[in-house]
């Protein structure tokens, strides 16, 4: 298998600070556009879990220009529904439509995103929504289960420690001078990239993107002032933990078994996703095949990566029956404390490698999916050669690499938590004898 | 203006169907192989077979033996998966163009001897039920979606859900298997479509040469239909420790091919896509009632459902928000649908085919789920026009034909524990 290569593209750097991307995708006649601004969750402020979201939420919900209803409007009778997405770094607005409607829709994104009109009532409408969805997200275990993970994952303090939705205290807290204040401050040109895709040469997509964006110029801060995030090491752990958190009624109980992992910058990114895939990536990794395969224990079963740009965690997810709660862990860890020790077999790791740079191109077949790796590639500093060499560096992963890296992205490792989202009492039997349980109730992570 | 595709045809002599489009701009492809069979074609007692059927594919045949499909196949840079509807269970495998000759051999030789085994089925069997715990049990969408069927179907085999009953899944035995995967997995109950980085006639001759041999089956058993017309309103309550209420209305609807089903698409589409939809802007926004209201209606093989989920605002009123779902649907019954929004539910509909359209597992799906739901893969090509005819009238006509108060079926979930 050979490198893949991207389309016809172009990258433009403006004085301004902001990144303007054109991509030529051929065939289907559509156009795809995307402006990421550094406003992720991570920029929330102390106390604000949930700001940068409750923010990018609000967008759509009346410009200077137009009320709610006449956004909703403008955008859906294109064609085009708006994503609007907030990761622990980026905010990002998105959308498509049929290539004959580009300048309109490029129009309509840039509007939303930089006059947003922030009007009182709508705010209100959208504090009192936002909260009655946390309350009602707590009926999905494996959303607890995620909420809890990245709060516990990352610890107190942690500028990634809270889900991009926030907590419910916090949200019930915003005013109209918090997304006010949160828009003026980190929905800056410095940092922001605009990725265009669609059947035109890239150099004049980069024109119709400067074209478009001239209008906001003058108003479109460049540059704010703002004090660093910091960013502690994740403390070391004592051993194993479990933290319980009480659904009332459930018969299965969701599981993650989290530890801190690599950063997203890390050099090691083609050895740990590849040793990670091996270990609970693909349907045939080490733990499917024990859990799933061989002991019939859980219907899904994976371990994934949370590469953010400054900190990670390495993350193992399933569920089980309550009964059987006990043998999943002990499955799961003892597989895993393995293979932190050996890494993975010859065999698996030739598998991994070609699974991996044979599915790689996939990625890159829509509008907005290479809209977004190529976004994501410059944002996170790693650049396109991430995805140019993306084969050739998991092919050339060795086993020396692989055995080395195995220990950084073990869910199990020395600081691991546990955390089991089901019936408080079945669980704590299951786990008595194992580590020190801990019972938190369900709506704390609301 | 109707889509341009330049699919290629072909039957083999058992029956088996098969469809390509090339397109070399990526070196990767996609198979799909559709059967066409679903829970449909189940009984009482043997319900969700077909879904559990789907698992017991993936462990082993006479050339590759247990575990070895997904190791070959990921070891050759692809990776695989399944699933099943109430109408068809359809494989798929992603894949490095490079790795064609050994997808297409692994399909063939578990569509000419699979094996079924017990303790194969003991393992899958535990899989399927802690799926089905996930999906149904500890999921309130999937325990009102049960119910919607038991409540609206009495005598069509959508009465049950696709994972099937649990006291089914625990009693389906090897025998079943085998009696099921001789009627309806023979090649004339299948439609390949292959799609991507190939070249045809080599694909072509591998498909002959590997698939050929492979018996054609009896024809299928007629599928029980003989659902009476529905004479009143049915309700079923379910009571549950969820934090807000929730209502489910689903009303029947018509087939997959009828040309209504794209009049109900465009309703579909008017009623919850996006966030200036009707539902969303009265009951989400205005009235503040719910957290989500979202409209599903999916082609069926048989007459379907219309269904309509509002998961509601802790502490509101089902009631109120039943009726504010009420009124948004008797005014599309009354009144004419301006045409600027019918309009929008057009380019929506337009733009949401357009976009599957854009990986070759979209294309690939979009063109058996054609074939298979509607009969041919040409309906693609003039879906767009079709949905452009669409007329305010047609909306108004299938709305009062489907939204009569006699219709409803309506299943609410009631925060609170049951009584010990």
């Amino acid at each position: 298998m050979t490198d893949v290569a991207l389309p016809p593209l172009l990258i433009e750097k403006l004085p301004s600070g902001l990144t303007v991307v054109g991509i030529q995708k051929r065939g289907l006649p559509l156009f795809h556009a995307r402006l990421s601004v550094p406003a992720g969750a991570c920029e929330d402020p102390q106390r604000k879990a949930g700001l940068a979201q409750f923010t990018v939420d609000l967008l759509r919900r009346g410009t200077r220009r137009r009320p709610a209803p006449d956004v909703d409007d403008l955008i859906e009778s294109m064609g085009a529904q708006l994503a609007a997405d907030v990761s622990m770094e980026e905010a990002a607005l998105a959308l498509t439509v049929p290539a004959e409607l580009a300048e309109s829709a490029l129009d309509a994104l840039l509007e939303v995103a930089l006059e947003p009109a922030f009007d009182e009532s709508e705010v209100a409408s959208a504090r009192r929504r936002t909260v009655a969805a946390l309350q009602s997200d707590l009926d999905d275990p494996a959303t607890v289960a995620t909420r809890a993970l990245v709060t516990l994952g990352y610890g107190p303090g942690h500028p990634y420690a809270h889900p991009a939705h926030g907590f419910k205290r916090d949200v019930e807290t915003f005013q109209r001078e918090d997304a006010l204040g949160f828009h003026a401050t980190r929905y800056q040109q410095q940092g922001a990239l605009l990725a265009l895709a669609g059947q035109g040469e890239p150099a004049d997509l980069v024109a119709l993107g400067k074209r478009k964006l001239a209008q906001w110029q003058s108003s479109w801060p460049g540059h704010s002032q703002r004090a660093p995030l910091q960013f502690r090491a994740l403390p070391p752990g004592e051993g194993l933990r479990a933290v319980v958190i009480h659904k009332p009624d459930a018969t299965q109980a969701q599981v993650r078994i989290v530890s801190p992992g690599l950063p997203r910058t890390t050099p090691r990114f083609a050895e740990a996703v590849v040793t990670n895939t091996a270990l609970g990536g693909g349907f045939t990794s080490l733990l499917v095949d024990a859990i799933r395969v061989d002991r019939g224990l859980s219907y899904s079963v994976s371990t994934r990566l949370h590469l953010n740009r400054r900190a990670g965690l390495s993350v193992f997810s399933s569920f089980t029956k309550n009964e059987t709660l006990r043998e999943l862990v002990d499955v799961a860890l003892e597989k895993m404390r393995g293979y932190a020790a050996q890494g993975p077999s010859k065999d698996a790791l030739d598998k991994t490698r070609r699974y991996l740079a044979g599915l790689f191109p996939l990625g890159l077949e829509s509008h907005e999916a290479i809209a977004e790796q190529i976004a994501d590639a410059l944002l996170d500093g790693i650049g396109l050669e991430h995805l140019l060499k993306y084969r050739s560096r998991v092919l050339a992963v060795t086993p020396e690499q692989a055995r080395t890296v195995a220990p950084d992205i073990s869910p199990a490792g020395e600081a691991a938590q546990l955390i089991v989202v089901g019936e408080a009492d079945a669980a704590r039997k299951a786990l008595a004898g194992l580590c020190p349980v801990e019972v938190r109730h369900l709506e704390e992570f609301a | 203006m109707p889509l341009e595709f330049n699919v290629e045809e072909h039957a083999l002599k058992n029956g088996l169907q098969i469809r390509m489009l090339p397109d070399r701009s990526l070196p990767v492809a996609t198979l799909y192989s559709f059967f066409r069979v679903g829970s449909r074609n189940e009984r009482p007692g043997i319900t969700g077979i077909s879904h559990l059927f789907e698992h017991m594919m993936f462990n082993g045949s006479k050339k590759y033996g247990p575990k070895e499909f997904d190791r070959r196949l990921e070891a050759a840079g692809g990776s695989s998966n399944a699933y099943t509807s109430n109408d068809v269970t359809a494989y798929y495998e992603d894949f490095a163009s490079d790795a064609l000759p050994l997808v297409l051999d692994l399909e063939a030789d578990r569509m000419a001897s699979l094996t079924i085994d017990d303790a194969s089925l003991v393992r899958e069997r535990e899989v399927v039920k802690e799926e089905r715990r996930f999906r149904t049990d500890n999921d309130i969408d999937g325990m009102m979606d049960e119910a919607m069927g038991a409540l609206s179907f009495l005598a069509h085999p959508y009465r049950w859900p696709v994972i099937g009953w649990m006291s089914d899944i625990e009693a389906i035995s090897r025998p079943d298997c085998e009696s099921y995967f001789r009627t309806y997995y023979a090649p004339n109950n299948c439609t390949l479509v292959l799609v991507g980085d190939f070249e045809p006639r080599a694909a072509l001759r591998e498909i002959k040469r590997l698939y050929g041999p492979i018996p054609s089956g009896a024809p299928l058993p007629k599928v029980a239909n003989g659902e009476p017309p529905q004479k009143g309103e049915r309700r079923a309550l379910i009571r549950y420790p969820s934090q807000a209420p929730a209502v489910l209305v689903g009303f029947r609807a018509p087939h997959g091919s009828d040309p209504d089903s794209l009049v109900l698409d465009l309703i579909e589409t008017a009623l919850s896509s996006g966030e200036g939809a009707r539902l969303r802007r009265a009951l989400v926004y205005q009235q503040e009632l719910c957290v989500d209201a979202h409209v599903y209606f999916g082609w069926r093989m048989d007459p379907g459902l219309f269904e309509i989920s509002l998961k509601l605002n802790p502490g509101v009123d089902a009631a109120r928000a039943e009726s504010s779902l009420w009124a948004e649907l008797d005014r599309l019954c009354r009144e004419t649908i301006p045409e600027k929004e019918l309009d929008r539910a057009k380019n929506l509909v337009r733009a949401t085919l357009l976009r599957s359209l854009q990986t070759s597992n979209g294309r690939a799906h979009t063109i058996g789920q054609m074939e298979v739901m509607l009969g041919s893969w040409r309906t693609m090509l003039d879906l767009p026009d079709r949905y452009a005819a669409v007329t305010a009238a047609d909306v108004q006509r299938v709305a009062r034909a489907t939204f009569p108060a006699h219709r409803r079926n309506i299943v609410t979930l009631v925060p609170g524990e049951l009584p010990a």
